[in-house]
Parts: C-alpha cells; structure tokens; sequence
C-alpha cells in the first residue's frame, strides 16, 4: 500500500458548524452475498453488517455502513496507525477472499473522511444537496450515499448533529472548499 | 425533476439516478448468426413511444443497483418500479 498522505489536513470552526477532516482511519470494502460471508464478518470483528438499508451497526472501534444489498463498508472511529490497517485486512482477506466468499478491498487511501458537528450542519448541507434530511437526522447511525454539491458521497449520521461524510479523495479538495465557502453564509 | 423510489434506498432524487432506456429488450443468443440489419435491430433501434414505457435506470449515485420502471414519458408520472429480473406488474 502507498504511504498514506491526507490531502486536506485542516479543521475549520464557524458559528455553530465544525468542519474537520479525521485521518488516517481505516476504511475497507465488503462485498458478499451468501450466508457464510456474513457469519465470518461477524466472527472476524463482533459486528453482524446491516441488513437494513440506509443502516450502520458497529461498536467502540469500528462502523459497518449498509451501502447495497450487497456492500458495506468498515471504518474505524478513532485514527489508526498503518500496522493495524494492514492486521485488519489481512484478517478479513483470509477469511473472506481466499476462501472465495466475498471481497475485501482496503479504501483506506481511496475515501477521505470529513467530520462535520454542530447545530447546523443538515442546513449547510441542505444548501447543495437534493437528500431529504428530515427523517435522517433524528435517526442515529442512519446512512445515505447522495451528491453533495454534485459530489458523490456517503454520509454517516454517528450522533445528534455529528456526521462522517466520505468523499473520495480527488474530489475532497473541491467537497473542503464548497463546504467552507457554504459555511460562512449559514 | 421528480421523485424516484429506488426499490434498494426508498425516495430519492432523480438527480441520483440515471437512465438506462427501454428495459427486456433480450440479447440474441447467437449473434454471429444475424444479419446487420437485425443485429442494427437489436443495438439500436428503440420504440420511443409517448406514454407509458417500460425502462432501466441506474441509482448511479446511491447503491449503484440496476433496476425497473414502469413510466409515462407524457408527464414523468410513474407507475411502478421493480427490481431486475422480475416481471413488470403492468403490461
């Protein structure tokens, strides 16, 4: 894997909104269909990957975020260093890809993870986004992969008003910039 | 711009989602043994009607899943949506 170096590094306060990007997390992709793909998930990391749409499930360390009926993606909570990203991906790949029941793909370095808190962050959002907010908010761990200012991203409602949004990372710089410019005008 | 129920993430957009034209249109399963013109036939030509058609679309910027529906080109009104492989409810 390449050396992990964050395009954005920044953190930014504005009235009752703050932007952050939280990096370096582990991010890894899941794709399996069959009931044995789902029973080594939950064997490998103590979490069973939603089977409701729009749904996460997760626990202190790690989130799995339903992204189709087939999909789901990992990331940690907290910042994790390159040993561990590799330990949990090895782990995942022995038990899911070499054996044929699924794929695991490390996105560590393809999904940049931006953390949004405050009282208005679904009105910053709402000024360049067609999702409609208003179920999603008051539902913690909800998840919805929709276009920001045309951008495509999924966003993770981890807490009241506290979102993880993913952007990939050459869109991230552009996602970073609207965000902030939006910022100062709510 | 109108509302589209994805049968995978619910109400969404339809700026999320993108057309895919007429749906069941079957692939020869020979096509080697076609002339140009019914291979031209199958590739290209489509009915285009006004009314109600049915059609593919892609919720390109959300699960990323194929599916149905069934929609009148007139006034964007849609009838039903269905999943890939099922048999459309409205003839």
């Amino acid at each position: 894997m390449l050396n992990y170096n964050s395009p954005i590094k920044d953190s930014k306060n504005y009235s009752e909104i703050k932007i952050s990007e939280v990096e370096p997390t582990v991010k890894i992709n899941l794709r399996g269909k069959n009931r044995d793909f789902i029973t080594k998930i939950g064997k490998e990391l103590s979490i069973i990957p939603p089977a409701d749409p729009n749904t996460s499930s997760g626990n202190d360390n790690l989130n799995i975020l339903w992204l189709s009926p087939d999909e789901w993606l990992i990331y940690s909570n907290n910042k994790i260093d390159q040993k561990n990203i590799d330990d949990l991906e090895d782990k995942l790949y022995n038990s899911i890809s070499k054996v044929k029941i699924g794929s695991v793909t490390n996105v560590t370095d393809h999904w940049i993870m931006i953390n949004l808190k405050g009282s208005k962050v679904f009105e910053l959002l709402s000024t360049g986004c067609p999702f409609n907010f208003n179920k999603f908010k008051n539902l913690k761990g909800a998840v919805t992969q929709t276009l920001i200012n045309h951008t495509d991203v999924i966003i993770h409602n981890k807490n009241n008003n506290d979102l993880n949004i993913f952007v990939r990372r050459s869109f991230s710089n552009h996602l970073w910039s609207w965000m902030n410019d939006s910022a100062k005008f709510i | 711009m109108f509302l589209i129920n994805c049968p995978y993430c619910g109400e969404r957009d339809q700026s999320e989602f993108s057309a895919g034209g007429e749906a069941h249109i079957v692939r020869p399963k020979q096509p080697t043994e076609l002339s140009d013109g019914q291979w031209a036939e199958f590739l290209f030509m489509r009915k285009n009607i006004k009314g109600v058609q049915l059609e593919r679309w892609n919720h390109a910027h959300g699960c990323r899943k194929w599916f149905n529906m069934v929609r009148d080109t007139s006034n964007d009104k849609i009838h039903a949506v269905y999943k890939m492989g099922e048999k459309p409810p409205i003839k």
